[in-house]
């Protein structure tokens, strides 16, 4: 009893040596490809062009997803706001929980699954049949000609694909407040500057930027990284994609703390402000 | 000039992979590394290039110490390393987005070759190389303009030699160079390792399972076990050999030759 006692104490230890030695090998990464960068030019091109493959790849997905993110909190939010006759209320609780929240949330994990699995993939494979080893014999820093580019590529077409996903949830939700919930469009517009308005979308950019970043670490690191022939690709792509996931789900709880506390503290010192005058 | 390694040890966690590895490559000679499978062959190649860093020993190419280049001022000189050192890896490890023409003409596009020759190579200087050295691994023109994933494995595998020659290394590198090829395919590709290490006067150094290839083309052959080194010669002294792995390797090959096989 006591000798599995210990091996399961020392299996979990192991497991949360694991997942923090992970996490501490994806920061250094991002540090040193941040390193690289900044010390390092000519990057334009292959950043452009990683740029509009990812979002051509992606656009679909995403807007499809964007729909139905949207119509879903509309029809949740209109269920709940009916009972208590608030519905003048449904354009604003849903633009403002879309943008901050749900959008980015959910938009990011589809990111993740897509865009994330296939750099892991492509970086692994590269890694196991020694293209990465060969780039580099030739006198290329792979950090400098795969990483970089992908790095970059994925920050910002995320932070555009998931800027043009929170368009279309906004733009579905309305559809769908008409169409199902028979709210007039005027109205639902109109009560969106009471709860959405520029600090919102600094939150919904903010947590965007910070999912897509997560999203770029992970996915390259875990595949720069891979080793053992197809078994190691695949086992590449899946911690990739359990990694990410977490890690979004804690940023997220971290940033809305975080984001709470300094919108508190932003108008505080605007009322000690406004007070002074 | 030469490889040298002194003292060479590496670990990959629990495992010793090269235990206090000691040999000497000497210019123009053609070092042929035999062993079992997860013995330090290939690790010992990519010590070579910089690519893996010993846990202690140092590494010698040339008047460069390469085990001393994986600090930040060590780094700068790694590409001097890399520019005297082609390596032919055992997948064909061509990038799949680029061109075959484009995969050879890799290592003609770094900066590494910029700083070699001292001035930009012009796109027609580029065609050229990539052409002759074409012509040195016996492909034709056709295959330039397909990608590594059109053409055959074997064929991969001159590209991927083309590309290794491009930047005209003074040290060839081969990784297991015939595994996944049919006998045929095997047998050129060791009639061409010779005709390009001879032709092209390099130092080179081929790990590899093949001891009937080692037997006809090496000047010295060198037998890792367990991370150790169990004997270095020539392929005269190979043959006599009594240390156990050495002549079972030897009695292996003997059974895959022709009965009328006498070694010269």
């Amino acid at each position: 009893m006591i000798e599995r006692l210990n091996l399961y104490l020392e299996r979990s230890g192991q497991a949360i040596v694991d997942v923090l030695h992970e996490f501490g090998g994806a920061w250094l990464f991002m540090g040193k490809v941040i390193r690289i960068y900044r010390k390092t030019s000519g990057y334009g091109k292959p950043i452009i062009a990683q740029v509009a493959e990812v979002s051509m790849r992606t656009m679909s997905t995403v807007i499809f997803a964007g729909v139905f993110v949207g119509a879903i909190l509309v029809l949740q939010f209109d269920a709940m706001l009916r009972r208590f006759d608030a519905q003048a209320l449904l354009g604003g609780l849903n633009t403002s929980a879309t943008i901050r929240e749900v959008g980015p949330l959910i938009i990011s994990f589809l990111l993740a699954g897509k865009i994330g699995a296939y750099t892991t993939a492509e970086l692994a494979s590269m890694r196991v049949t020694e293209q990465i080893d060969a780039v580099e014999s030739l006198g290329t820093d792979p950090i400098q000609y795969l990483i970089i580019p992908r790095f970059f590529g994925i920050v910002l077409s995320s932070v555009i694909l998931l800027s043009i996903g929170l368009f279309v949830s906004v733009a579905g939700a309305v559809l769908v407040a008409q169409s199902f919930s028979g709210m007039n469009i005027y109205q639902y517009i109109a009560s969106i500057p009471r709860f959405a308005g520029a600090w919102t979308l600094f939150e919904g950019l903010v947590r965007s930027t910070l999912f897509s970043t997560i999203v770029a670490t992970i996915s390259t690191f875990k595949g720069y990284t891979a080793s053992g022939g197809a078994r190691g690709v695949g086992k590449a792509v899946t911690q990739s994609a359990i990694y990410i996931n977490i890690y979004i789900v804690l940023a997220n709880f971290i940033s809305t703390s975080l984001l709470e506390w300094i919108h508190d503290f932003v108008y505080w010192i605007a009322g000690i402000l406004g007070g002074l005058k | 000039m030469s490889i040298r390694f002194e003292e060479v040890h590496k670990s990959f966690g629990p495992k010793k992979i090269l235990d206090g590895v000691t040999f000497e490559v000497k210019k123009g000679e053609i070092l042929f590394i035999l062993g079992k499978s997860g013995m330090g062959k290939s690790v010992t190649l990519k010590h070579i290039i910089g690519v893996l860093e010993p846990d202690s020993g140092k590494i010698h190419v040339d008047q460069f110490e390469v085990s001393s280049m994986f600090t930040e001022q060590g780094r700068d000189l790694l590409p001097k390393v890399r520019q005297r050192c082609g390596m032919v890896f055992q997948h064909p490890a061509l990038l799949d987005s680029l061109s075959n023409f484009d995969n050879i003409a890799f290592g003609l596009r770094t900066p590494q070759y910029r700083e070699k020759i001292g001035r930009e190579p012009s796109v027609d200087e580029i065609d050229s190389i990539v052409r002759e050295k074409l012509k040195l691994v016996h492909l034709t023109p056709d295959i330039l303009s397909l990608f590594p994933g059109e053409v055959s494995y074997g064929v991969q595998k001159r590209v991927s030699m083309a590309r290794t020659l491009a930047p005209g290394p003074e040290y060839l590198l081969f990784d297991e160079p015939t595994t996944g090829l049919d006998p045929l395919s095997t047998s050129s590709i060791n009639e061409l390792i010779n005709e390009l290490s001879r032709t092209l006067k390099v130092t080179s150094i081929i790990v590899s399972h093949d001891m009937a290839c080692a037997l006809s083309i090496a000047d010295q052959i060198l037998f890792l076990d367990q991370g150790k080194i169990l004997l270095m010669a020539p392929p005269s002294e190979v043959v006599k050999s009594k240390i156990p792995l050495v002549s079972e390797f030897f009695q292996e090959t003997l059974s895959l030759l022709p009965p009328d096989w006498r070694f010269e």
